[in-house]
């Protein structure tokens, strides 16, 4: 029997009447002011299997980011639930909790405890962090004296090495530099294909999807239109796209 | 109750972490650097001695040193309840892209002003050994009004983190509501100069002024604070503590959807 690693069961998740507003606003209310409700994700349910690939396409807004945000747990369910089986998950976030005037090794440690890592951890692959963003003696210098190109290295390369059981990708990210962003595809790649990794990608980059899926899911208005093969999910997609 | 232990363990690192960032921060590209921890407050105390002491010629015993303790306290309150209100707003790039349990923000703020209250409470040991205040066992009282000053912070911020998500203007009622408090607090008068029972209700209804003063009076006065209020606000301050966290427990997911 299969394990499986994500269970979602008829998720609906809705953007209503919690924006914020004002002390007056606040007073129309009361005197009948409906706020507006907006469902991103309409009742949806699927499975992932442990190790396998899931790739997620469709139009803007069409509830894919969101529905990777809910997996992260940053969004909570309106309704239906999200079960991991007890896996670790992380949505791949660049440069997340990152301070100018820190470090490139201080961020490394303040980023990678922001994503759930214990110090330990952290400083257990701070070597090859490190080595893998290839920064020189720059790690030891604010980051705010970076070019936007070593920002990317070293925010990349922090979310690269730092691994949990369930990979949250949206975008698959190529950053820095030619060569950079070739290493970086190539070690994003090899992230992905690790046989234990349970990875899900949200993409508009079909070619990216078709080489790098196990299985693809297109969504529309917050329903899933098909799940299944790549090739055949993805060129139903490019038919409606046309 | 589980869950916030838990949580405060697994984040305590990258709580203490997040306030040395901070704290460097601040100090990052001026020319003095940590010293302005240190220079800041010592010009302030400098200030005071000079407005109240010598222009003013107060004659209060151990004023200068009596509102500098209070403006301390004041100061770490008030830094601590204007940055909650704006505090998941502010923290939009973290918040909107990682699960952080939304208490340890408050955490890591309350360390950051903490910070600079010890230092001012190092400068105020300094104060009180340069004007020989005698010290007595009352002093003791300092440790567990200063537990509830700490405790009743950080359940008011986690209220006011709460209420800042929902409601823009929340920092403005903020500011008002808190000169309102500044001045109902005395800190840089004795609030025994109110009559009765305007004294009294103060001391009672407004637990920043029972809490300061009984920390101060207990330090420079050898003063006992009323142990029965000091309970009660104690027993108050984690009620609101523990509605607070509750509260954001209860309400965090939603949080990102509105910001």
């Amino acid at each position: 029997m299969d394990e499986y690693a994500i269970t979602v069961k008829d998720l609906k998740i809705r953007y209503k009447s919690v924006q914020a507003y004002s002390i007056k606003k606040s007073l129309l209310r009361l005197k009948g002011v409906e706020a507006k409700a907006f469902e991103a994700v309409r009742g949806i349910s699927f499975e992932v299997k442990q190790g396998e690939i899931l790739g997620i396409t469709g139009k803007n807004g069409s509830g894919k980011s969101t529905l990777l945000r809910a997996l992260a747990h940053i969004f909570s369910a309106d309704e239906g639930s999200i079960d991991l089986h007890g896996h670790s998950v992380s949505l791949l976030a660049i440069g997340v909790g990152f301070k100018n005037e820190m470090t490139g090794r201080e961020n490394i440690m303040l980023s990678g405890m922001l994503l759930g890592f214990s110090e330990k951890e952290v400083l257990d692959r701070m070597d090859d962090i490190i080595e893998f963003a290839g920064l020189g003696e720059f790690i030891d210098m604010p980051v705010r004296t970076y070019s936007s190109g070593m920002y990317s290295k070293l925010a990349f390369s922090i979310t690269a090495i730092l691994e949990t059981d369930i990979m949250l990708i949206d975008e698959v990210l190529s950053v820095g530099d030619e060569k950079f962003k070739k290493k970086s595809y190539e070690k994003m790649k090899s992230l992905i294909s690790q046989r234990n990794r349970t990875v899900v990608i949200v993409s508009h980059n079909l070619k990216t999807l078709e080489e790098l899926c196990d299985r693809v899911m297109w969504m529309h208005e917050g329903k899933i239109v098909k799940i299944g093969e790549p090739v055949e999910v993805l060129n139903e997609y490019r038919e409606f796209m046309k | 109750m589980n869950r916030f232990i838990n949580d405060t363990k697994k984040y305590w690192k990258y709580t203490l972490y997040a306030a040395k960032s901070q704290l460097k921060t601040e100090v990052a590209n001026s020319y003095l650097n940590w010293i302005w921890w240190v220079l800041e407050p010592f010009c302030f105390m400098l200030i005071y001695a000079f407005i109240f002491g010598y222009m003013l010629g107060r004659k209060e015993l151990y004023y200068n040193v009596y509102i500098f303790v209070g403006l301390a306290i004041w100061d770490f309150f008030n830094r601590c309840i204007k940055s909650s209100v704006r505090m998941v707003k502010r923290n939009k790039s973290i918040v909107s892209k990682v699960y952080l349990p939304k208490h340890t923000l408050i955490m890591s703020d309350m360390m950051v002003n903490g910070f600079k209250m010890l230092i001012c409470f190092g400068l105020s040991l300094g104060m009180i050994i340069y004007y020989k205040v005698p010290i007595g066992w009352q002093a003791l009282y300092a440790i567990p009004s200063l537990i509830t000053i700490l405790i009743f912070t950080f359940g008011c911020c986690c209220i006011l983190l709460h209420l800042g998500v929902f409601i823009d203007d929340m920092a403005n009622v903020i500011n008002i509501v808190l000169r309102f408090v500044f001045y109902l607090t005395g800190i840089f008068y004795n609030i025994n100069i109110f009559p009765e029972p305007i004294h009294s209700l103060i001391l009672k209804g407004n637990p920043l002024a029972f809490m300061i003063s009984g920390f101060r009076d207990s330090i420079l006065y050898q003063t006992v604070p009323s142990r029965k209020w000091l309970l009660l606000w104690f027993v108050i301050s984690v009620a609101l503590a523990a509605f607070g966290v509750w509260n954001i427990y209860k309400n965090e997911n939603t949080y990102v959807k509105v910001i």
